[in-house]
């Protein structure tokens, strides 16, 4: 990331990790050799472990640094894991000696110990990754001798060992004979490996080199008499080598500074043969000191940069398993690839710079840059003349001003400057040369003003990448198979005119960049092996890709985050207006952070999820600062709920069975009466019966919660329903051009079988071909079923392409009954949220009224203008109310009939449905539902105790648990609720430290079993919960949470207590 | 006899009174303040968290109890008790502070609700959030009329809100079926009142999906009615035209 200021940088510089990949080019003479040394670092935090991800992707080999006080840390852990997931050969540094000398003020021995002990939990790590690996190589490869028993010839010995022991690991663990560690101080300057310590001995002591690289680290000592090195015997109290020859060296250095002890500090120097400047020396601050003499004597960049050089691989050692591991994604396998595409892992292995050779580039992440910092946006250095030119020039201008001035009080020459110097360079210049810099003319078109250049982070893996070349950008879901099967082999045509296939797209090569922390410089071509940024991609790759100049080219494998996103904020503009720079922002921001995700939501929230709460604020800082430049708020998203009702609990609250209690006389026992307004008959069984206010038509409906398994069918079966209803619309429209599709019919029987299998009992008799409709949105998880007589209209009929074209007004007032079902599905009456599970049973519809009206509006009609006296009685009957005369109305007999002072009748029948619906609703035990996700929680055995803590607080169930093989990881899966997990992720963290990490997925509704309208109403129940029962009611905290946003009317209080109100007025 | 001096004067704070007037005199109770809409709503129940005494008065402030035979007339009681929920149920009350600022405050988030539920972002499709239509309403400072219906205050917001930002009516979704010959001049006379034509089919009948601003339904039901002498229909297809379920930004 550039930093373009200085204010920018001290705010970044406020949180440590607030760093990001930073790369490094360097040049570095080891031995005869040149190296080149692209260096990528990536933050520590765990939040951020996205970063090391990407970077991980595009190196051979990463240094791993330890804190030697600290030890491993969960992070150490997981960067470790990460590395050996991809193949990549990591080496260890270990630092912060020197703190074990100056604050834990540990002695050599001690020290030593220490290291040691830290070296073993990390090569235990490195074992626990090692055996889970190998076991599950074995389990897979168990797994395919039963598929296929017979290429096992019949050979019954069982293999009992676990294969740990034929694999060798030596290799893989770290130590410091193998070269692979090194102990630092980077504060104090100093580095070093052990055999730089034993070139030294070796001379001293005459001890061979080969010998001394062995000894150094471990239990060994030295017998000076004997000039041999021996086995450490305890007992005698002797001193590791290790500790007599290096560490005690250095501890006497230490010792010395701090003391100030001067000869003695004169000495060492003098006896290591270095040459310390007189400044440093007389330094008073001790840490000056020891600085200058340890970069001299033990150059912490050459240790590590030789260990880096030495040990880690150059792009041409890359093993034949990384670049299988990196071709095939998920559970394919390198032998199923195609052949054009197995034939590249030779390209890749060879890493050729020919021009012949594929080009195979992997981009990582794309990162936003400042448009300034671009090469072809800065300012070309001047010649020489041109310096000399602007010097004369300015010199003169000068010299005019200063005539000018004379006299007059001196100028300020910043001021004007001020607005004159745009120039990007913004360096401090002096004197004239500044003033020089305000004449140079603005260089760059303001064009980064609008759009913030994208730069791919990447790394030819294979050829050349050259500027302008056509290239394919392949999408994570790119198959070259599906490219293989479209375009015919020996295709030749130009790579535009090539048929479009998913996730592929073509684009030339821009710009190549030459990453250099954060200067950008040109290149023309980038040779294989390089880390590169590559310009102008932005419109293509979101955020990675694979770029081939070759169709058959794999994508390689999707990045493995450790950490997936798992907070999630509601992100909405400060001012209403500025919706459109917020969601132009986001979509920068999704594409710049490989860790990110953004959803809009039904509700129209822009949901922000992200890895955790530190990488929520580096997010939200991006957002208002650099993307969207706006200011934000953020806020909990807000939580579904679905209501649904339930059969009546067979016990009640404390566990007795409803019936054989006395109900104790509650004030508040009228509750269930004034719920239903007067006018509405309720039967038994919760039929309830309403008329519209015309009084033409009459509804009975009774409601009754579906099985669990039902629900789920309906859930999972939404797109069929959908396209049923597709089908009986175009059916009702005569349009039967429309042929069924074979696939959806059979889809649609199958749903239906399912279904009937499910409603089984006296209860569902029928029920499945007696549905009407689905809601809400004609597709939901509720169901209307008509049990009238004379229905034949059912969902089915669609399917059965025999649909019965009934009388068109008699279809507009089915419409409308089941409009006012979709009405009352959308929102239930607890809090406005959508219902789930409930089946409406429209037992009787009595319209008779209604068609005799109609009947004889027709009559009329043929009759033309003389009406029969009946049919003005009837009319005046049923409409007597209006006051509108007859007379005028038989003119009008459309509207006549349909209107009155209700509104027109279909509107009415809309309204009586719904509010039959919920009334039906409210006669049974209502309860609400929750979204629920499940939760999969990896954690170490040590911290399984405090999971459990926040999971239990947090209302959260745990399903299972199991071990990981190989490991001492633990697997917890469990469900919580999403209105609890609000910070859910941050509080595991913090309570784990970090051992810890979840997972969350929506899964499923749940039914809150609490009923949020109880009240005690039982002897026992009172005892238990007293009068008002104010012990938590969770559906209850839900309901009215919902209600309050929501701005509906909640049961609450306003004032708890009337005599603890203050009783003064607020001015007295 | 009574002494009026500023020490021995008890200043009634801490009460709400209820008044009411029944054969031709006024009687009061002294209440607690921000209890009696509890009261009547039904959330208090309990009648001595509402009432400071169970005494009826003439007048509250100056501690005249109202007379036996007054009440007997008045009330066909003496039953201090049940003359008092008498007047708690029907007497005028003093809306307290509180009471008016939940009152009010439950308003706001209603309108704000039903804004939200009614409206969408045009560009998008897709509905504003309520906490950014409140904080709209509260940029235009908009005042709740206590004496309104929410939903009016709603349609009032929305124009308002229409010269602030991107707003706009979520678009119905309906079907005409005309007969064929009346169609075409019925078309004409809907075309204003029409945002968007999605299909138009002319086979034996002509059948046109179109999309309209919830606000002049009523209109085009009366239009179609009457024109096609109850021949052509009208049928909802969406109350309104929103993007469904969540998406993720690519």
């Amino acid at each position: 990331m550039v930093l373009n200021s200085l204010d920018k940088m001290i705010q970044l510089q406020k949180n440590t990790a607030n760093i990001r990949n930073i790369c490094v080019l360097a040049h570095v003479d080891h031995g005869e050799e040149e190296y080149l040394i692209n260096l990528i670092d990536s933050p520590g935090h765990v939040d951020f472990s996205s970063e090391v991800s990407t970077a991980i992707r595009i190196c051979d080999g990463c240094i791993i640094v330890v804190d030697a006080v600290e030890g491993v840390c969960p992070q150490t852990q997981a960067v470790l894991r990460q590395a050996w997931l991809e193949n990549i050969r990591p080496v260890l540094v270990i630092n912060k000696i020197d703190r074990l000398i100056v604050e834990l003020k540990f002695t050599p021995q001690e020290a030593y110990s220490h290291l040691k002990n830290i070296l073993e939990q990390i090569n235990a790590l490195t074992g626990t990754l090692f055996t889970s690996k190998v076991l599950e190589e074995r389990a897979e490869r168990e797994t395919e001798s039963q598929v296929n028993p017979n290429s096992e010839q019949g050979e019954q010995v069982y293999d009992w060992s676990t294969g740990l022991e034929d694999t060798d690991d030596s290799h893989l663990y770290f130590s410091p004979d193998q070269g692979n560690v090194v102990f630092t101080s980077a504060i104090d300057g100093w580095g070093f490996g052990i055999e730089h310590f034993a070139k030294i001995y070796s001379q001293k002591t005459g001890i061979k080199k080969e010998v001394l690289l062995k000894t150094l680290w471990g239990d060994y000592y030295i017998n000076m008499k004997a000039k041999k090195i021996m086995k450490v015997d305890q007992a005698k109290g002797k001193k590791p080598l290790f500790v007599q020859l290096i560490l005690e060296n250095i501890w006497s250095l230490y010792d010395a500074v701090l003391k100030k002890d001067k000869e003695k500090i004169d000495k060492i120097v003098t006896s290591l043969g270095l040459k310390i400047g007189a400044r440093e020396a007389r330094h008073s601050d001790p840490k000056v000191q020891i600085n200058a003499i340890c970069s001299q004597w033990l150059p912490i960049s050459q240790a590590v940069l030789a260990m880096v050089c030495q040990k880690l691989p150059s792009p041409l050692d890359i093993t034949a398993e990384r670049v299988e591991k990196l071709m095939c994604a998920g559970s394919q396998t390198f032998d199923s690839l195609p052949p054009e595409t197995q034939a590249l892992k030779a390209a890749f292995m060879k890493c050729g710079s020919e021009d012949t050779a594929p080009v195979i580039i992997f981009v990582s992440k794309m990162f936003a840059v400042d448009a300034k910092a671009l090469p072809q946006n800065k300012q070309r250095p001047l010649t020489q003349e041109e310096i000399a030119e602007r010097h004369e020039h300015a010199r003169r201008r000068h010299a005019e001003k200063l005539a000018a001035a004379q006299g007059q009080a001196p100028l300020e020459p910043t001021q004007d400057r001020s607005d004159l110097e745009t120039s990007p360079q913004g360096e401090e210049l002096k004197g004239d040369e500044q003033e020089v810099e305000s004449e140079t003319p603005k260089p760059v078109p303001q064009e980064g003003n609008d759009r913030e250049p994208f730069i791919a982070f990447a790394r030819v893996f294979s050829g050349v990448a050259r500027r302008g070349k056509k290239i394919f950008v392949l999408g994570p879901k790119y198959s070259p198979l599906e490219f293989l099967q479209r375009v015919p082999l020996g295709f030749s045509a130009p790579l535009d005119d090539l048929p479009p296939v998913p996730h592929m797209a073509c684009c030339t090569l821009e710009n190549l960049y030459l990453l250099m922390g954060r200067e950008l410089e040109d290149l023309e071509k980038v040779p294989p092996g390089n880390v590169l940024g590559i310009g102008g991609l932005q419109d293509f790759v979101l955020k990675s890709a694979t770029l081939s100049t070759l169709p058959s080219c794999p994508p390689f494998i999707p990045l493995n985050f450790e950490a997936t996103p798992i907070v999630r904020v509601a992100v909405e503009p400060k001012h209403p207006s500025e919706m459109p720079q917020l969601v132009r922002g986001m979509k920068l921001l999704n594409q710049a952070d490989p860790c990110v995700q953004i959803l809009i939501q039904e509700t129209g929230e822009h949901v922000l999820v992200t890895a955790g709460e530190v990488h929520l604020q580096r997010c939200l800082d991006d957002l208002k600062e650099r993307f969207a430049k706006i200011q934000i708020s953020v806020s909990e998203p807000i939580i579904p709920f679905r209501e649904t009702i339930t059969k009546p609990p067979k016990v009640d609250m404390v566990n007795e069975e409803i019936g054989k209690q006395q109900k104790v006389a509650v004030i508040h026992q009228t509750k269930e009466d004034h719920r239903i307004p007067e006018g509405i008959q309720v039967y038994s069984g919760g039929l309830i019966t309403m008329t519209t206010p015309n009084k033409l038509a009459t509804l009975s409906v009774r409601a009754m919660p579906l099985p669990e398994e039902v629900t789920q069918i309906l859930e999972e079966n939404s797109d069929v329903i959908r396209s049923m209803e597709q089908l009986i619309s175009s059916l009702n429209e005569d349009k039967n051009t429309q042929m069924i599709h074979q696939k959806t019919q059979e889809k649609i029987w199958e749903f239906k079988g399912k279904l009937e299998q499910h409603l089984t009992g006296r209860k569902w008799r029928n029920t499945v071909d007696q549905i009407w409709s689905f809601g809400p949105r004609k597709c939901g998880p509720n169901i209307l079923v008509n049990k009238s007589k004379d229905f034949q209209n059912s969902v089915w009929t669609g399917p059965d392409g025999k649909a019965s074209k009934e009388a068109s007004r008699y279809r507009d007032l089915g419409n409308s009954i089941v409009s006012g079902f979709q009405l009352a599905t959308l929102s239930g009456p607890m809090c406005e949220e959508p219902l789930m599970g409930v089946c409406f049973v429209l037992e009787k519809w009595d319209l008779s009224k209604f068609e005799d009206q109609t009947a004889s509006d027709l009559v009329k009609e043929g009759q033309g203008e003389g009406e029969t006296c009946s049919g003005r009685d009837e009319h005046q009957d049923l409409q007597g109310g209006c006051s509108e005369p007859f007379e005028k109305r038989t003119s009008q007999k459309g509207e006549s009939s349909l209107t009155d002072c209700y509104g027109p009748f279909s509107g009415q029948l809309i309204a009586t449905m719904k509010e039959a619906c919920r009334y039906a609703l409210q006669v049974k035990p209502q309860r609400l539902m929750a979204a629920m996700y499940t939760c999969d929680i990896m954690a170490t055995s040590d911290v399984l105790g405090r999971v459990y803590a926040v999971l239990s607080k947090r209302e959260g169930r745990v399903l299972q648990e199991e071990m990981k093989e190989g490991t001492d990881m633990f697997i917890i899966k469990a469900v919580l609720p999403v209105a609890e997990s609000f910070g859910f992720a941050d509080e595991i963290r913090k309570r784990t430290s970090g051992l810890a990490s979840p997972q969350l997925i929506f899964s499923h509704w749940e039914i809150i079993p609490s009923d949020p309208f109880w009240v005690p109403t039982t002897e026992e129940e009172y005892l238990h919960f007293g009068e008002k029962a104010d012990s938590e009611n969770q559906a209850r905290k839900y309901m009215n949470a919902v209600r309050k946003r929501k701005g509906l009317y909640v049961e609450e209080k306003i004032v708890e207590h009337a005599e603890k109100q203050r009783t003064l007025s607020k001015n007295k | 006899m009574s002494i009026f001096t500023p020490t021995n004067q008890i200043r009634l704070t801490n009460v709400a009174v209820v008044r009411m007037k029944r054969a031709g005199k006024r009687f009061e109770i002294a209440c607690y303040k921000n209890k009696v809409v509890g009261w009547r709503s039904g959330v208090e129940k309990d009648l001595d968290e509402v009432l400071q005494t169970h005494s009826v008065f003439v007048n509250v402030s100056k501690g005249q109890v109202a007379k036996k035979e007054d009440l007997i007339s008045a009330f066909g009681t003496d039953d201090q008790t049940e003359i008092c929920k008498q007047i708690l149920t029907k007497g005028e009350v003093q809306v307290s502070d509180k009471e008016r600022h939940t009152q009010l405050e439950q308003m706001f988030r209603d309108i704000a609700t039903l804004v939200a539920d009614k409206c969408v972002n045009p560009e998008t499709k897709r509905p504003y959030t309520v906490i950014l239509i409140e904080r709209a309403m509260k940029d235009i400072h908009y005042s709740v009329k206590p004496n309104k219906s929410t939903k009016q205050q709603a349609l009032e917001v929305i124009k308002q809100l229409k010269e602030k930002m991107k707003i706009e009516r979520a678009h119905m979704r309906l079907r005409f079926i005309l007969p064929v010959n009346e169609g075409k001049k019925l078309k004409e006379k809907l075309k204003p009142l029409i945002k968007v034509i999605e299909s138009e089919d002319y086979g034996q009948q002509l059948d046109i999906v179109c999309l309209i601003d919830p606000g002049c339904f009523r209109e085009i039901d009366e239009l179609v009615k009457k024109e096609t002498k109850g021949k052509g229909s009208l049928e909802v297809l969406s109350l309104k035209d929103v993007e469904e379920g969540d998406e993720k930004l690519e």
